[in-house]
């Protein structure tokens, strides 16, 4: 129970410090209803100037008379004195760090066993300020009011200290042991740790007597205000056999302090709350070994965030962030409130923190630089794709340009890769003056690998094609040479032509490629189809047979890669030799192969719309204009 | 792509089915190659049951191609069966009849290889 001079109090009895009549008053008040003891958290040394002698020095004009009346009359603190004899009240001390000349004398101490003789560590005082001798020898108990803050939060307070040479116990303390009539006690426990004993009660403490402070939340039903004490308007059961407080708890008077819970609370409530914990037996702990488990628990969970975050992506090293965060948060509560050990996780989780910040960070740099390196691998490989999509396409000879002018014959080709670089390609110059070569060849596969067999390829070609008449012997040496260098197994399908441009007569041999389409002015539209054979490289040392057809002045010849049948749409269609057909009927009969390929791509690109080509597309028209007498 | 495969007396009747081409190529080609090495080991014919093969790339080509090399490199037979008419026009092109034989039925490549597995695919 606490009594409180609150401001309710003020009003009616005027402002403080009260005359100590007054407080005598009160504290007989509180002593008739029989209470186990009274603390007072109020210290009264000077005397009190509202004493009648100390008034008849202030007053001026007071007949001598009155003066000498007023100084035969007792004191108000011999009035306080009396009414704290007798009664169980535990008045304040304060602990100072220098000595008051006013209280040289050591304060009271109560009885102090000492269990087991150790030096104490406590908490030394050098000087302290106490009531009155006059009062102070009239009360049962002096305790400690001193909460000596660590900080401006009051988590801990002292159980015992040490004033001068004496050992003296918290005002709490001190009323619970005026009120058992016990001796206090204290005995080791560990090297720093001690017990503070009152008959059965034991109050676990470090070595300096700060002991932790269990918190609850301010009740205002533990106060009862001095001015309802004072009228009588306080039933004695209130008191009877109860551990009582006496405060100030006025606002004007200042004495709050902030607890761990964040309230501000008067100061004499962190006094009823610490009695309130040591009837509950709710004490917080710290044990020595606890201190081995924070550092334990900073290991493991730095530990653990170092080695596995590297290895986590990002969201969820966050994950396991969290989740040792919660664990070491549920640890410390469930610790807190299962046990009353506090344990210090914040050091483990900013540990944790720290180590996962820089782990993490560390894993995201070198990432972001894997990232970097790779975006750089892959632009230098695009730029490289670009440079040998550049030498492939410089391969291939320009039909326009090298026959601009020719009135024989027009050709003209085209290639569109589909990988930047591709395993198509065409070719066409004149073996002698008068026959034309030309091969369109499709390399199985796309890339880098079909775009080198290609161009190698290419050359085995037209060195053989320089030195064969027969285009079937050609294809049959070709084969020979290709295979001979064919680690990768890939092959080619090619359609070869020897055109005699005085008479139009064509040799031909396809080697597993689409058969061409021809068309004379006034014929149909026709496919140059023969026996042919197998793609170069697949049948070792096969006889590739030789076929022959007349073209018809002003006849044209159109040889395509599977690019062009087979281009594929975005729903999956293929573009087909049928579509390829209706275009190429859809020609007028005099078409230079230029019109002819643009009118064939045109189609192909509006058939294919915005899908990715899937192969090599490659076109070689030729248009024969007729012997030279009948053009 | 799932190969499909049956064990009829010496013939081993396997069918890819899908489309083959630059994409899953390899893959084929490394499902193919338990089958080769086991037709050597335990001589047994290879007939590519093509019923479910819907397209061939010039890449799926090289596979078929790759295939019958190493049969004919192992003295293994390799054949093949009931292509589609789109693969088939594509193997038509490409002359590839003359690195396969090819049946219209897969009872018909069992016949030509062997009697006995006919008779077993008779059987079921």
């Amino acid at each position: 129970m606490v009594v409180a001079i609150d401001e309710a109090a003020l009003e009616r009895y005027g402002q403080w410090p009260w005359p100590r009549t007054r407080v005598a008053e009160l504290i007989g008040r509180i002593g008739a209803a029989r209470p186990a003891a009274i603390g007072v958290d109020l210290l009264f040394p000077e005397p009190d100037r509202f004493s009648p002698s100390a008034v008849a020095e202030e007053v001026q004009g007071l007949s001598a008379d009155v003066a000498r009346r007023l100084r035969a009359l007792p004191s108000n603190d011999a009035a306080l004195a009396a009414a704290i004899r007798g009664q169980p009240v535990v008045l304040g001390v304060a602990g100072l760090e220098a000595r008051d000349p006013r209280f040289s004398r050591q304060p009271a101490a109560p009885p102090l066993l000492l269990r087991r003789a150790q030096d104490l560590r406590l908490r030394h005082f050098p000087g302290h300020l106490q009531s009155l001798p006059q009062i102070d020898q009239a009360a049962a108990g002096r305790g400690l009011l001193s909460v000596d803050p660590e900080s401006s939060v009051i988590r801990r307070a002292l159980a015992v200290a040490q004033l001068g040479d004496v050992v003296l116990p918290a005002l709490s303390l001190e009323m619970l042991r005026v009120a058992i009539g016990a001796p206090l006690s204290i005995s080791g426990r560990g090297s720093d740790a001690i017990e503070v004993g009152i008959g059965d009660v034991a109050i676990p403490a470090h070595a300096d007597g700060r002991f932790w402070i269990r918190y609850g939340p301010h009740d205002p039903a533990r106060f009862v205000s001095a001015a309802q004490v004072l009228s009588g308007g306080v039933p004695a059961a209130q008191f009877e056999q109860k551990l009582v407080l006496v405060g100030v708890t006025g606002l004007g008077l200042l004495d709050y302090q902030t607890t761990a819970l964040g309230d501000r609370v008067p100061g004499v409530e962190i006094h009823a709350q610490i009695l309130e914990q040591i009837f509950e037996g709710e004490f917080l702990r710290r044990p020595a070994g606890l201190r081995t488990l924070e550092l334990a628990l900073l290991a493991t969970a730095t530990l653990m965030l170092a080695f596995t975050v590297p290895t986590l992506g990002v969201g969820a090293s966050l994950g396991l962030y969290a989740l040792a965060m919660a664990l070491l948060a549920g640890l410390g509560l469930e610790g807190f409130l299962a046990e009353g050990l506090l344990i210090d996780v914040a050091w483990p989780a900013i540990g944790a923190t720290m180590v996962f910040g820089v782990v993490l960070a560390g894993a995201l740099s070198e990432a972001d630089a894997q990232r970097r390196a790779l975006r750089e691998q892959a632009a230098r490989v695009a730029g490289e794709l670009e440079s040998a999509r550049r030498i492939q396409m410089g391969l291939l000879p320009s039909p326009r340009a090298l026959f601009a002018g020719e009135p024989r014959f027009g050709i003209d080709a085209l290639l569109e890769p589909a990988r930047t670089v591709g395993g198509d390609f065409y070719d066409c110059f004149m073996v002698g003056p008068d026959r034309l070569f030309f091969v369109v060849a499709d390399v199985s596969g796309k890339g880098l690998p079909a775009s080198l067999f290609m161009a190698l390829s290419k050359t085995l070609l037209k060195s053989a094609a320089r030195r064969v008449d027969d285009i079937g012997a050609l294809m049959a040496r070709a084969n020979a040479e290709v295979s001979s260098e064919n680690p990768e197994s890939l092959f080619i399908t090619a359609f070869a032509g020897l055109l005699d441009v005085r008479t139009g007569k064509l040799q031909f041999c396809n080697a597993g490629h689409e058969p061409p389409f021809a068309r004379a002015p006034e014929g149909a539209l026709e496919r140059l189809v023969h026996e042919g054979g197998p793609p170069l490289c697949v049948l070792e040392g096969f006889e590739y047979p030789l076929a022959e057809h007349t073209l018809a002045p002003g006849e044209w010849v159109c040889v395509v890669t599977d690019g062009v049948t087979e281009a594929m749409n975005a729903a999956g269609e293929l573009y087909g030799a049928g579509r390829l057909q209706a275009v190429l009927r859809s020609l007028p009969a005099e078409v230079e192969p230029n019109a002819m390929l643009a009118a064939v791509r045109a189609d192909v690109a509006r058939f294919v719309g915005e899908a990715e080509p899937s192969d090599d597309l490659t076109l070689l028209c030729l248009r024969w204009r007729g012997a030279a007498s009948e053009r | 792509m799932p190969l499909a495969h049956r064990l009829y007396d010496s013939a081993l009747v396997l069918a890819p089915s899908g489309r083959l081409d630059h994409d899953n190529c390899e893959a084929f080609r490394e499902e193919l190659a338990p089958f080769l090495e086991r037709s050597a080991k335990e001589r047994l014919a290879i007939v590519l049951d093509l019923a479910g093969l819907e397209y061939v790339s010039s890449a799926g080509l090289r596979c078929f191609m790759l295939a019958a090399k190493q049969a004919k490199a192992q003295n293994s037979r390799i054949v093949i069966a009931a292509m589609q008419p789109v693969v088939s026009e594509i193997f038509q092109i490409a002359r590839f009849n003359l690195v396969f034989d090819a049946f219209p039925k897969v009872r018909d490549a069992l016949a030509a290889l062997s009697p006995a597995a006919a008779a077993a695919f008779d059987r079921g």
